[in-house]
C-alpha cells in the first residue's frame, strides 16, 4: 500500500509540473494587460508602461516562468500583481472557505443522495421511487447557479429565512452556519440527483444476486439485508462517484460562490481573472489541480477498503 | 494495510492495527466531519472580530477587487470610492456636489500672486489634523512637510499616473503649516483647484506612512486623515474601514464601513433585498431602474458625474481620411436610438466634446444654432458620401468590449451605419483587451465612454496630438490623430482669466465638431441603490468619485 500511494504520488509530479505549464501559457496567452486593468480605462500609456516595468511583466517570458517554477518548488505563490500581497496569504484565506462549502455540500449529497437512492430500490416502480425519480430528474436539468437563485429568491428573500450572501461574521459560528446552509444546499442537492440515481441502480442490481436471495432466505430482517449485504454491496460505484462529485463540486463551488458573494478560491480565481492577476490566477489554479490529484488518489485508496477484491 | 475483519479477530496482535471495512468506513465519516470542522474552524477563530457594528454601513460595490488604495494610482471606481473615504485633499468637492469647492486641509481659498514671475498659491493648514493610526505608523499630525511630500510624490511619474497634471510645478513647505505651490505657467483657478482637492492626485498622503510601507505597502494600507480608516482588508472579499475617532469634523456617525467587492450585479441586487446589504452600486439600465423604483424598502440614487460617450472617428484611416465621410457617419447616426440602448432615466443625449456639466461645455443650443448637430438625415449621409467618392458605402474591421454599454452601442451603430452602406465586422473581446487594442489603434471608429474633471484634461486627452495613441508624445486617448485645436487647448491652459478660457475651450469643440473627428452621443448617470435605513448625509447630484460619497454625516438606522 505504501508503495502504491508513493508511486502514485511521484507520478503524480510530471503531471502536476505539466498542469503548471498549462496553466502558465494558458494564462499568458489570455487577451488582456494587467497594468492596464490595474490603473483601469483612464490610465494614460506612460503610467501602464510604468507599471508594467514595475510588475515584470516586460521580461521575458521564459524568465518570468523559469521565476514561477522555481518560487512553487519552494512553497512561494508569488505576490498579487494587483495589490501586492503574498498570494500564499490569500490563499489560506480563502481555502477554508471552500473546503468548508464542499465537504458540507459532500455531506448534503451523500446523505439525502444515498437513502434517497436506496429507498427508490426498494420501492421499485411505486409512488416512492417515481417521486424520487422526478426529483432527480430535476436535480440533474437544473444548474448549480440557477439553483442557487432561486433557492436565495424563495429562503433569503421571500421568507428571510437565511441570508442572501456572504459568508457570516467570524465571531458567531452560528451566523457562518446560517450563511452556509443555502450554498451548500445549493451544491449538495445537485450532488444528491446523481448520487440517488446512481445508488438506485446499484442497489437494485445488487437485489437481485444470489447472496441477497441467500441472506433473505436465512430470515435476516430487511434492514439487515439491505444495508450489511445490498448496500455495502453497492458501495464501490457510490464511492466512485463521491470522488468525481469532490471534484465537481470543487468545480461548481466557484459559481455558488460568486452567486453567493462567499470568499473562497471560487471569487479568488474569478476575481484574478477579472483583473488579470496572473500570479493568483495560476496558484489558484496549483492549488486546485493538487486538489484533483488527491482525491483521485484518496478514492483509489478507498476502494481497497470498501471492496474486499481490491488490493494493493 | 488491508485486512479483513475475520482475519483480524484471529490474530490477537494486529487486532489493533487493523483496518476493517467497517472500522474504515466509521473513521471516513469521522475524517469528514472533522475535515468539516477543521474547513469552518479558522473562521471560528474570531482572532480579529469581524463582527459588524450595528450602524456599521455595508455597501456592495461592482469589482472583484481592490485595485489600489495608493490615491494616486486609483483609477477604476471601487479605488477612487475607497480612498475618498480615507484620504483628505487641501480642498475638496462639496459633498454630493462636484460643481463647488469648499477648503478641506486647508483653512481657506489661496489667492494666486505673481513672484518673480512666476504663479504661486500659498496654502494655509489646518491644525490639529491628526493622521489615521497604523501599525507602523502612531498618529501624528499632519504639517506641510507631508503635503509637499504627497504633491512631490503626485507629480513623481515613477510614483504617480497622474504626474502629468503637475507638470511645471514646484512645492515648498514655507512654515509647518503653509505650503506654496509655485507653477511655471500660470493658471486659472478652473484649472488649478482640482489638482489640489481630494480627487486623484490631490489627495494628501502621509509621508512617514508611504516611507514605512513603501510604494508597494500603501497599494493595501492606506494611511489618511479622512473620516475612515483601514480596519482590515480580505483580498477579493472586502475592506473594513473603522470610524477615525480624531477626524477633524468629528466623530462621523458610522461606526465602520463594510465595503464588499462584488463582482456579479444580480448577487448585489439579493443582498440588498435580502438586507445583507444596505447600499450598492446598481445597473446603468432603465429596466433595474424600474425594477428597483418599485421597491418600496429601496431607494434608487442617479446622479452625476455622467461618463460621456463619444465616437471617435481615426483620420487617418484612409476611408475616414476625408471630412464628407467624417459627416456621413454622423448624419447616419441617430442619438435617440443610442439614448434608448440606456434609457432617458439614466443618460441624456448630449452635443458637444465637453459633457454638460463641465465647465466650459458648449450648450446643445449653442450646438444647435451653429448647425453642428448632425440631426439625422441618412440622404445626406449617401450624398456626401457620393461627394467623397465612396458611393456605395465601405468595410470597417472594428472590435467591442464586452461590457454590455460598449457592445450595445457597436451593434446600434453597426445596424445604423448598414443603412448608408458602411459595413462595420465586430469582433468581441474582453474590457481589458479594448482598452489595450484600440490603444494599439485597433479601431478606425473608436467608440470610449470616460468622465474628465475639467474641460483642459478632457480636451487634452482625446484632442491634443502630444495624446496621440501610439504616435504621440505621451499616448493617450486621441484616437482620432486630430491636432486641429492644439493651440486653443495649449493657450486656454495658461490663461489666467476664467471667461476668456472658456472662450477657448468653446472654440475647441466647434472646431472638432466641424472637422467631426468625434460624435458625441449621450451621457450615462450613476446609478445605486439603497435601502431606506441609510442616509448619505447629502443631496446627490454628482460626484467625481462616481459613488454617493460616504462620509462623516452618513448613518445608516436599521429597524
Amino acid at each position: 500500500m505504501t508503495r502504491y500511494v508513493l508511486g502514485r504520488l511521484l507520478f503524480a509530479l510530471p503531471i502536476f509540473l505539466g498542469v503548471v505549464t498549462i496553466v502558465f501559457a494558458i494564462v499568458r496567452v489570455l487577451p488582456g494587460d494587467p497594468a492596464q486593468a490595474a490603473l483601469g480605462d483612464y490610465a494614460s500609456g506612460d503610467a501602464v508602461a510604468a507599471l508594467r516595468q514595475r510588475l515584470g511583466l516586460d521580461r521575458p517570458i521564459a524568465l518570468q516562468y523559469v521565476g514561477y517554477v522555481v518560487g512553487l518548488a519552494r512553497g512561494d505563490l508569488g505576490r498579487s500583481l494587483i495589490n501586492g500581497g503574498l498570494v500564499r496569504d490569500e490563499v489560506a484565506h480563502n481555502l477554508p472557505y471552500t473546503l468548508q462549502l464542499t465537504v458540507v455540500a459532500l455531506a448534503i449529497g451523500t446523505l439525502v443522495g444515498v437513502p434517497a437512492g436506496v429507498c427508490g430500490a426498494l420501492t421499485f416502480n411505486r409512488l416512492p421511487d417515481s417521486i424520487g425519480r422526478v426529483a432527480s430528474l430535476f436535480g440533474l436539468s437544473i444548474p448549480a447557479y440557477y439553483l442557487g437563485i432561486l433557492l436565495i429568491l424563495l429562503f433569503a428573500i421571500q421568507l428571510r429565512a437565511f441570508p442572501a450572501v456572504g459568508a457570516g461574521e467570524l465571531a458567531s459560528p452560528a451566523d457562518v452556519l446560517r450563511h452556509l446552509i443555502l450554498p451548500a444546499a445549493t451544491l449538495g442537492l445537485v450532488m444528491a440527483a446523481t448520487v440517488t440515481r446512481f445508488t438506485r441502480s446499484a442497489v437494485l442490481n445488487t437485489l437481485g444476486q444470489d447472496f441477497v436471495r441467500t441472506a433473505r432466505a436465512k430470515g435476516l430482517p430487511r434492514h439487515l439485508v439491505t444495508v450489511r449485504h445490498t448496500l455495502r454491496a453497492s458501495l464501490i460505484p457510490i464511492v466512485s462517484l463521491a470522488g468525481l462529485w469532490s471534484i465537481g463540486l470543487i468545480g461548481d463551488s466557484v459559481t455558488t460562490e460568486i452567486v453567493f458573494a462567499r470568499p473562497g478560491l471560487g471569487s479568488m480565481m474569478v476575481g484574478a481573472m477579472l483583473q488579470r492577476d496572473y500570479t493568483s490566477l495560476q496558484s489558484v489554479m496549483v492549488v486546485y489541480t493538487g486538489f484533483v490529484i488527491v482525491i483521485n488518489l484518496a478514492t483509489d485508496i478507498a476502494y481497497g477498503f470498501v471492496d474486499p477484491r481490491i488490493r494493493y | 494495510m488491508v485486512r479483513r475483519g475475520r482475519r483480524s479477530k484471529r490474530n490477537g496482535s494486529r487486532r489493533h492495527t487493523a483496518v476493517t471495512r467497517r472500522r474504515f468506513l466509521s473513521r471516513a465519516v469521522g475524517i469528514a466531519a472533522a475535515g468539516a470542522v477543521a474547513g469552518a474552524s479558522p473562521l471560528f477563530i474570531a482572532s480579529r472580530s469581524r463582527a459588524a457594528a450595528a450602524n456599521a454601513l455595508r455597501f456592495g460595490q461592482s469589482e472583484a477587487d481592490l485595485g489600489t488604495a495608493d490615491p494616486h494610482y486609483a483609477a477604476g471606481t471601487q479605488d477612487r470610492a475607497l480612498v475618498d473615504m480615507v484620504f483628505n485633499g487641501l480642498l475638496r468637492f462639496k459633498p454630493g456636489d462636484g460643481s463647488g469647492f469648499e477648503p478641506d486641509l486647508a483653512v481657506d481659498f489661496p489667492k494666486p500672486a505673481v513672484i518673480a514671475g512666476k504663479q504661486v498659491w500659498t496654502f494655509r493648514l489646518r491644525k490639529g489634523v491628526l493622521w489615521h493610526r497604523s501599525e507602523k505608523v502612531p498618529p501624528y499630525e499632519l504639517t506641510s512637510e507631508d503635503v509637499v511630500y504627497s504633491l512631490q510624490k503626485s507629480a513623481d511619474k515613477a510614483r504617480s499616473a497622474y504626474s502629468g497634471l503637475y507638470t511645471g510645478m514646484t512645492f515648498q513647505a514655507l512654515d509647518a503649516y503653509s505650503v506654496g505651490i509655485v507653477l511655471d505657467s500660470p493658471m486659472s483657478a478652473n484649472l488649478f483647484y482640482p489638482l489640489v482637492t481630494n480627487y486623484a492626485g490631490g489627495f494628501i498622503m502621509a509621508k512617514r506612512a508611504v516611507e514605512a510601507y513603501g510604494l508597494e505597502g500603501v497599494k493595501t494600507r492606506p494611511v489618511g486623515t479622512g473620516p475612515f480608516t483601514l480596519g482590515r482588508y480580505d483580498p477579493k472579499e472586502r475592506v473594513e474601514l473603522l470610524p477615525h475617532v480624531q477626524y477633524m469634523r468629528g466623530h462621523p456617525k458610522l461606526d465602520g464601513v463594510d465595503y464588499r467587492y462584488m463582482s456579479d450585479a444580480f448577487s448585489r441586487e439579493l443582498g440588498l433585498r435580502g438586507g445583507q446589504l444596505d447600499g450598492i452600486s446598481g445597473q446603468q439600465d432603465e429596466a433595474w431602474v424600474d425594477k428597483i423604483q418599485a421597491l418600496s424598502n429601496l431607494r434608487l440614487d442617479i446622479f452625476g458625474v455622467g461618463e460621456s460617450t463619444v465616437i471617435y472617428m481615426n483620420q487617418t484611416v484612409p476611408q475616414l481620411r476625408r471630412k464628407e465621410v467624417r459627416q456621413a457617419i454622423a448624419y447616419a447616426l441617430d442619438r435617440d436610438e443610442f439614448l434608448a440602448l440606456i434609457g432617458p432615466k439614466v443618460g441624456r443625449k448630449i452635443y458637444a466634446p465637453l459633457s454638460p456639466f463641465t465647465t466650459g461645455a458648449l450648450a446643445e443650443k449653442e450646438v444647435i444654432a451653429k448647425g453642428l448637430d448632425y440631426k439625422i438625415n441618412r440622404e445626406k449621409a449617401k450624398s456626401l458620401l457620393a461627394e467623397a467618392g465612396v458611393p456605395g458605402g465601405f468595410a470597417l474591421d472594428l472590435v467591442t468590449s464586452e461590457l454590455k454599454i460598449y457592445k450595445d452601442h457597436y451593434e446600434s451603430m453597426q445596424a445604423q451605419l448598414a443603412k448608408v452602406g458602411i459595413q462595420i465586422r465586430l469582433r468581441v473581446v474582453d474590457h481589458p483587451s479594448y482598452h489595450a487594442l484600440i490603444r494599439k489603434d485597433t479601431n478606425p471608429l473608436v467608440i470610449y465612454v470616460a468622465f474628465r474633471p475639467t474641460a483642459e484634461i478632457y480636451l487634452r486627452s482625446f484632442y491634443h496630438a502630444a495624446s496621440t495613441v501610439v504616435t504621440g508624445a505621451h499616448p493617450d486617448t486621441n484616437f482620432a490623430h486630430y491636432s486641429g485645436v492644439d493651440d486653443l487647448i495649449d493657450k486656454a491652459r495658461v490663461e489666467t482669466s476664467a471667461s476668456a478660457q472658456i472662450e477657448l475651450w468653446k472654440e475647441a469643440q466647434v472646431k472638432i465638431l466641424q472637422d467631426m473627428v468625434a460624435y458625441p452621443i449621450s451621457y450615462a448617470n450613476q446609478v445605486y441603490a439603497r435601502s431606506t435605513a441609510v442616509d448619505y448625509g447629502h443631496p446627490l447630484k454628482s460626484v467625481l468619485a462616481l459613488y454617493p460619497g460616504i462620509d462623516e454625516t452618513t448613518r445608516v438606522r436599521r429597524g
